[in-house]
């Protein structure tokens, strides 16, 4: 097991090299440079020219990649232009509101989705199992952005709650938690509810019905435990995108977090803090994916063997 | 209800930061107000000053001038008690306050002068500087500046929230860290957290007793507690204020006033706005290198529909280049430009561009066809939009992108562009120096505009001027020549709407600044 994860982790490297190219090459040559957003009004051209200078923007722009991938590998992702902090600190300050809001959003959502699923499971085909992934589905095709205004418009401003936006103390988590849970829950609610379905017609499954055990024994003790094998690994897959969903949420609760700041960042084309953010994203990502293939093997080897070869 | 939740919410995080009990949470409405800035400052980096591209309005708070403005844009002594020019500007003397004293108690003197403006040596800010030669110190509170070459600007720089004094002890010892973790001025709160893009704390500085002439109120201020929270989203902030959340909102957009009115215990203040909004055109570029052309694009734009129809009526037609609080922007009315479809369509006709059947104009077997960008905020969707319309009423096709702002500042340099929709919030007739200069052709000279006369007047404008009043003559000769050239058609002049809870805060019904800064909020208090 601790080779077959070696091995994983290895298989990262290429991948981490083709990522930050892809995010340097795609942040640079988008239209737009940082310092038109330092220069003020009244600058000289000649000030402009310095500036460009002073953050090594006049260098060819394979050599600005280099340059930012050596440091990368001593640890250091510079220093953020506009906003004239070490992006390291930036994030740090960062990323602890982003992973408490997108571990409890996934709490939620993997709470919701999965009660969800194997409840439309067990009434498979009837007009509950109809209901539930029909509002399930509903919840994951309305933008963050819009059940967030809609949560805020209900529960803070009309019930008064909770507070509309800000970071300060638990109850101003519950709604965007709402907001990104909400539309996470529709891929686990399916992914349950097929896989349970699935685990239901096979023989073993048969044989207990045929031995007398209760339906509800069958369904929690022996279903659903077969059936979360494929849902650890949607999950693991969501590590990523549940901080990548918050984006936006962030926003529109004006909380602190990666989300927040990469917008700004995003904004002022201050290019080493954008790398930064998105090479954050991009690592959650591929983390998720090897805790997912990590799980995957333990819990099933014939998946280690596949994985293998 | 709101008073319940306030208090809950505080209580918990107090006790989840430091382990307070439930039981001391009460007692938070004594002078504790909370406001939301405007959200074109969301995300000002840091409090220095000196060394700052951005600021948000707490910078006037932690900070005085040595000169303060009001609405009208008139100077009025702070930090200095007076002020005098020679008659060539070649020097200036500065009679400072005495008394003042630094949030570390570090006395404010001549000397804090001298090492406060060497510390612009080369920042982004030190072109406000640039024209001071030598800092003579004649005795403890008055200084003498000699200069390179006159600038009467220096006024206005100095009254800018770029030039808030900072203590230099406090900056020599803090380093790379002034203005993030600790920033010291003379002004009436003391900066007591920061954390950028979120919100920043102030405390009331009880030793202020030197408030400038604009305020009624001296010192120390009334309001003891001020959270400055950032909310980029204008609809949550909105909501936030809707909510009692927070206290005070500046820069609440035109579509929420209707709302704002409904709601009983909210009150709008307006002020004069510091932005034009405008549609600059490329001179460089065909069909609007025929001057007649330029003329009939700017005088097709109906700015009274778009004030009425966009805007309900809120803040006001534009008619040339400045805020109308300048001087500089009373011209001769001949330069004013006003909407006059008759005159456009004479205008086109003689320009060899005639009416097709499909009413777009055609010359030589090309259509009238031009691209307008504008910027992806809903405002100047809808202004874009209109503009459209009024085009093609006289003719003239425009096709809209969008782009985002960082995109079309560089979109600009490459000159592709024909026309486009944007603003500049700006108090200060060199502005025109910034967007016609032809040192700065693509942005943000946007029009590409670069002829000699021109350049002869901006200079003189610029760096020829000996007075204040030679400078606003100069200004505006450069002005009515820009004007004279169609380089642009002036849209609209917004108001800036401050709401706020009447039922909480009292706002003096004046507001003595450009801005609600510190002057008026001193004289603000939380009622109880």
């Amino acid at each position: 097991m601790l080779g077959f994860a070696a091995k994983r982790l290895l298989l990262l490297l290429p991948v981490f090299f083709a990522v930050s190219l892809i995010i340097f090459l795609i942040v640079h040559l988008v239209p737009g440079d940082p310092i038109d957003n330092l220069i003020r009004i009244g600058a000289t051209p000649q000030q402009r020219a310095e500036l460009a200078a002073k953050y090594g923007l006049d260098k060819p722009l394979f050599e600005q990649y280099f340059l930012w991938l050596a440091n990368l590998f001593k640890g250091d992702l510079g220093d953020a232009i506009v906003v004239r902090r070490p992006v390291a600190t930036l994030i740090a300050q960062n990323l602890p509101y982003s992973l408490t809001l997108g571990s409890l959003a996934l709490l939620f959502s993997t709470f919701v989705g999965v009660s969800a699923g194997a409840t439309a499971a067990v009434h498979r085909d009837s007009l509950v199992d109809r209901g539930i992934m029909g509002l399930v589905l509903l919840g994951s095709t309305i933008p963050g952005f819009w059940i967030g205004l809609l949560l805020i418009l209900a529960f803070a401003v009309q019930l008064g709650w909770f507070p509309v936006s800000g970071a300060r103390g638990w109850s101003s988590l519950v709604l965007p938690v709402l907001t990104i849970g909400l539309g996470g829950t529709a891929l686990i609610a399916r992914v349950t509810r097929v896989a349970m379905i699935d685990i239901s017609q096979k023989d073993f499954i048969l044989l207990l019905h045929a031995k007398g055990l209760p339906n509800w024994r069958i369904q929690i003790f022996h279903i659903l435990r077969h059936a979360l094998i494929p849902v650890i690994t949607v999950l693991a897959l969501r590590i990523g995108w549940i901080l990548g969903g918050a984006v936006t949420v962030e926003f529109v609760f004006a909380r602190p977090g990666l989300g927040t700041l990469l917008i700004k960042a995003l904004n002022q084309r201050d290019y080493p803090l954008v790398q930064g953010c998105l090479l954050m994203l991009a690592i959650a990502v591929m983390l998720g994916t090897l805790i997912g293939d990590l799980l995957q093997a333990a819990m099933d080897p014939r998946s280690r063997d596949a994985l293998k070869s | 209800m709101n008073y319940i939740r306030k208090t809950l919410n505080s209580t918990a995080s107090l006790a989840l930061v430091g382990g307070l009990s439930f039981a001391l949470a009460p007692a938070a409405f004594a002078q504790e107000a909370t406001f939301v800035i405007a959200s074109s400052a969301v995300g000002a980096p840091s409090y220095y000053p000196v060394k700052a591209t951005m600021l948000n309005v707490s910078n006037y708070l932690i900070y005085d001038r040595l000169i303060e403005q009001d609405e009208k844009q008139q100077f009025h002594p702070h930090l200095a008690e007076s002020w005098d020019a020679a008659p060539d500007g070649m020097s200036w003397v500065f009679k400072l306050r005495q008394g003042v004293k630094f949030h570390d108690g570090e006395p404010f003197n001549a000397q804090t002068i001298v090492d406060w403006l060497a510390l612009f040596q080369g920042t982004e800010n030190q072109f406000m500087i640039d024209a001071i030669d030598k800092i003579e110190m004649v005795d403890d509170h008055t200084v003498k500046l000699l200069m390179k070459q006159p600038d009467p600007n220096l006024l206005f720089n100095f009254s800018s929230s770029f030039m808030g004094v900072p203590s230099p002890k406090a900056v020599k010892e803090l380093g790379d860290d002034y203005g993030i973790t600790t920033a010291v001025g003379t002004g009436p709160y003391k900066l007591e957290s920061f954390a950028v893009g979120q919100e920043t704390v102030l405390t009331r500085n009880d030793d202020y007793t030197w408030g400038s002439e604009l305020s009624q109120n001296q010192g120390p201020a009334k309001i003891q507690t001020l959270t400055m929270r950032e909310i980029p989203e204008q609809s949550t902030a909105f909501l936030e204020l809707k909510t009692g959340g927070i206290d005070l909102l500046y820069d609440v957009p035109t579509d929420f006033l209707p709302q704002i009115k409904a709601t009983p215990n909210l009150e709008t203040l307006s002020l004069p706005g510091l932005v034009v909004m405008y549609m600059p055109i490329n001179t460089s570029v065909e069909p609007f290198t025929d001057v007649r052309v330029r003329e009939a694009t700017a005088l097709a734009v109906n700015q009274k529909e778009i004030l009425d129809n966009i805007y309900k009526g809120v803040g006001a037609e534009a008619h040339n280049f400045l805020i109308s609080s300048l001087a500089e922007a009373n011209v001769d009315p001949k330069y004013n430009i006003s909407y006059d479809p008759a005159k456009a369509n004479t205008l086109l006709d003689e320009a060899g561009w005639t009416m097709g059947p499909d009413g777009v104009r055609q010359k030589d077997g090309k259509p009238l066809s031009v691209t307008l960008w504008t910027q992806g905020d809903t405002e100047f969707k809808r202004v874009s939009e209109a503009v459209q319309a009024q085009l093609k009423a006289i003719g003239m096709q425009a096709e809209i992108t969008v782009y985002d702002s960082s995109t079309i500042r560089d979109l600009y340099k490459k000159n592709q562009h024909q026309l486009a929709v944007r603003s500049y919030d700006w108090a200060n007739a060199d502005i025109l120096d910034w967007f016609f200069s032809g040192k700065r052709l693509g942005y943000p000279n946007i029009s590409m505009w670069n002829d000699p006369k021109s350049e002869e007047l901006n200079q003189k404008a610029m760096t020829g001027s000996r007075t204040w009043e030679e400078r606003v003559a100069n200004f505006k000769t450069y002005h009515e020549h820009i004007l004279s050239q169609w380089l642009f058609a002036p849209i609209y002049q917004p108001v800036q709407n401050i709401s706020y809870n009447k039922d909480k805060l009292r706002v003096p019904a004046e507001i003595r600044g450009p801005g609600l800064r510190g002057q008026t909020i001193l004289d603000m208090e939380v009622m109880e």
